[in-house]
């Protein structure tokens, strides 16, 4: 039995589970919101939800996509006893998530939060290029036009918090200099590209697109500034193996085993390590490449 | 030495007198010049400079031309000192995930089905498409959705007979209830008693004409649409046959309730049972570059094709018609379009298949 955690209208998860109909594999599909009891029957582990009832012996594989398994905590009137219930519940509930990562897997619910400053050191020191980088609290040491900024966190979605505002964090140019100090920001040398590359990394493949965002000054600097009219150009490409094979000394050292992964071209023919998330979206380039990537994924669990 | 990389998400189609261009990324295609073609294939073979070099002065001015168009239009782009070798070519596989993609249903009794929805324990069918000859109610279409809850089944097309008690109140309840209805069509319309702005979840069409099930097949320009599943499927099964399955008014089981052939009944036999009788799935690899003046056209990636009403010219070593479908108005030798049904060399076949001959 697959176990998926996902989330529950995630589009990419329904694509991969109409090929398991085609491989006739058993799953479970877990929302967001499901939370869980332990239980115990037979002396054998079983998660209890609205939706699910299984115990966890017979999961061979997980695909960690979105959310994760959560737990119903319970609450007790002692403090004392809630104290020491807690604690137990948390080792019990540890126990539960890391039995599950044990197994044949997709990405892990206990390392799913990536760390933007982390990543980019082990890139740096599995020898991958990556553009200057820093944090600042000001702007006095950036050069204007050529410095970009970008979010620290990862999660790009935030809810709209301005009108006309969508919501997703971009990357843009600085061009002018701010007067007062502002919270520690993630500044970085701004790398003039011939074309960007995104990648799909699933144990030890590659899977690449170069996007043709140059030509276009509205997905210059961030090509998730989609251009309706005119889309990018998609096109499959190979990297060179060194560069695949860092990549797969970083999603190790990482202990990421499925992630989409952003490369820069320069115009000077180097290769500039920009991210990796492992919960990216990856369904694009599966359909504009024909790499069939879900129909992998599917076959892998 | 420049060299001219073609993106490898734009297909070139020759034709036996022009070029579709087909941009499998913006989802458009364009009509060239076999000139702009042969151009191409040299663009492959020597740098820029050396093509140039080729021809004498006058034609090296279009050549420029017809590259600063390629340049333009962002169909490929330019490396120097060689091609760029890292951009693969795209793959023209064709994978999809539905064991059926497509049932045509020719409905009279809604029994029929129930027999499809079992049938989805063990098969996975898409799409719907569902042609019914007598009027429909709400509570009949109301029931559709709910016959198809919980299985794989995405979407739901229907073709029905317009009468009076389709209001505005009608069509927002099927709209409020129904999650797989994406297209209602209705025929016999002759005046409405509905609003055509409401808001409404599916896309809602009317038509005067009484439709029959025999109105399929024709192959136009407006039906023809540039994306890259429907280019991968042509470019390597039929792209009307291929996944499709169709139940006729009788509830005889064929590829397409229009075809001759079928394989048993939905009364007494399965789904299941028919895919695996051998010959069910005879036309389902047959491209369009083995059918007879089709191999010669440059719409063939793009074409709808019709396996039902052909000419009836050809057929090739295991039986199959490999004939141009008889509703084309097109003419690949000439690039001209002209009314299919006026055409006395068509005469013959639609006698055959009972169509009226227009004078």
């Amino acid at each position: 039995m697959i176990l998926i955690l996902s989330a529950n209208k995630d589009f990419t998860t329904n694509e991969v589970i109409k090929w398991l109909h085609i491989f006739d594999k058993k799953y479970i599909r877990v929302h967001e919101f499901e939370l869980f009891e332990i239980k115990v029957i037979d002396k054998k582990i079983l998660l209890e939800s609205q939706r699910n009832s299984f115990y966890i012996d017979d999961i061979n594989s997980v695909w960690f996509r979105r959310g994760g398994i959560k737990f119903n905590r319970l609450q007790f009137q002692n403090e004392s006893v809630n104290k020491i219930m807690d604690e137990t519940q948390f080792c019990l509930e540890d126990y539960v998530i890391k039995k599950l990562e044990s197994k044949r897997h997709i990405n892990k619910q206990s390392n799913n939060r990536t760390n933007k400053l982390l990543i980019l050191e082990k890139a740096v020191a599995v020898g991958l290029d990556v553009p200057t980088y820093f944090l600042a609290d000001n702007t006095d040491h950036i050069n204007l036009g050529k410095t970009i900024t970008k979010s620290i966190s990862e999660n790009i979605m935030v809810k709209s918090a301005f009108d006309d505002f969508d919501g997703i964090l971009y990357t843009s140019i600085i061009d002018k200099h701010e007067d007062e100090v502002f919270f520690p920001t993630f500044f970085q040398e701004k790398i003039e590209k011939e074309f960007e590359i995104r990648c799909f990394y699933l144990n030890g493949k590659v899977w690449s697109c170069a996007i043709f965002s140059q030509n276009d000054e509205q997905t210059k600097i961030d090509n998730r500034i989609y251009n309706y009219g005119k889309p990018n150009r998609n096109v499959r490409y190979t990297l060179p193996p060194e560069i695949h094979h860092k990549i797969c000394i970083l999603m190790t050292e990482l202990d990421y085993n499925c992630g989409s992964i952003d490369f820069i071209k320069s115009i000077d023919g180097k290769f500039y390590f920009l991210e990796v998330n492992p919960v990216g979206q990856f369904l694009g380039i599966s359909d504009i490449c024909n790499y069939a990537l879900e129909k992998e994924i599917a076959d892998y669990l | 030495m420049r060299y001219f990389n073609l993106f490898s998400s734009v297909l070139l189609t020759k034709g036996a007198s022009r070029i579709l261009i087909s941009d499998l990324e913006r989802n458009v295609s364009e009509l060239q010049s076999l000139d702009l073609y042969n151009l191409t294939e040299d663009l492959k073979l020597n740098s820029i400079e050396d093509v140039i070099k080729e021809y004498d002065r006058d034609s090296g001015e279009i050549i420029n031309e017809y590259i600063a168009f390629l340049l333009e239009n962002e169909y490929g782009f330019i490396s120097h000192n060689n091609w760029d070798n890292s951009f693969n070519q795209l793959s023209f596989n064709y994978d999809s995930s539905d064991v059926i993609s497509n049932l045509f249903l020719e409905l009279d009794n809604f029994s029929v089905l129930h027999k499809i929805r079992s049938a989805m324990d063990t098969i996975d069918i898409r799409y719907l498409v569902i042609y019914s000859i007598r009027q429909l109610s709400k509570e009949e279409l109301g029931e559709l959705d709910f016959i198809f809850e919980n299985t794989p089944l995405e979407g739901i097309e229907i073709y029905c007979p317009y009468y009076d008690q389709i209001n505005d109140a009608f069509l927002s309840y099927l709209s409020d209830t129904s999650k797989r209805i994406y297209k209602l069509v209705l025929y016999n319309c002759d005046t409405i008693t509905f609003s055509t702005n409401e808001n409404l979840k599916f896309s809602l069409e009317y038509t005067k004409d009484y439709i029959t099930i025999k109105n399929c097949g024709i192959v136009d320009l407006k039906y023809f649409n540039t994306n890259n599943s429907k280019i991968f499927e042509s470019k390597n099964y039929n792209s009307c046959l291929f996944k499709k399955i169709g139940i006729d008014i009788d509830g005889n089981i064929k590829n397409c309730p229009l075809m001759p052939d079928h394989f048993g009944n939905i009364r007494n036999t399965s789904l299941e049972k028919v895919l695996e009788m051998a010959g069910f799935k005879k036309y389902w690899n047959l491209t369009k570059d083995h059918i007879e003046i089709c191999k010669d056209c440059e719409f063939r990636y793009i074409c709808t094709d019709c396996r039902a009403f052909t000419e009836k010219t050809h057929q090739n070593k295991e039986g199959l018609d490999t004939s141009k479908p008889l509703k084309c108005g097109y003419d690949p030798y000439t690039g001209e379009w002209s009314e299919w049904s006026t055409n006395p060399l068509k005469e013959k076949a639609m006698r055959y298949y009972d169509f009226k001959i227009k004078q």
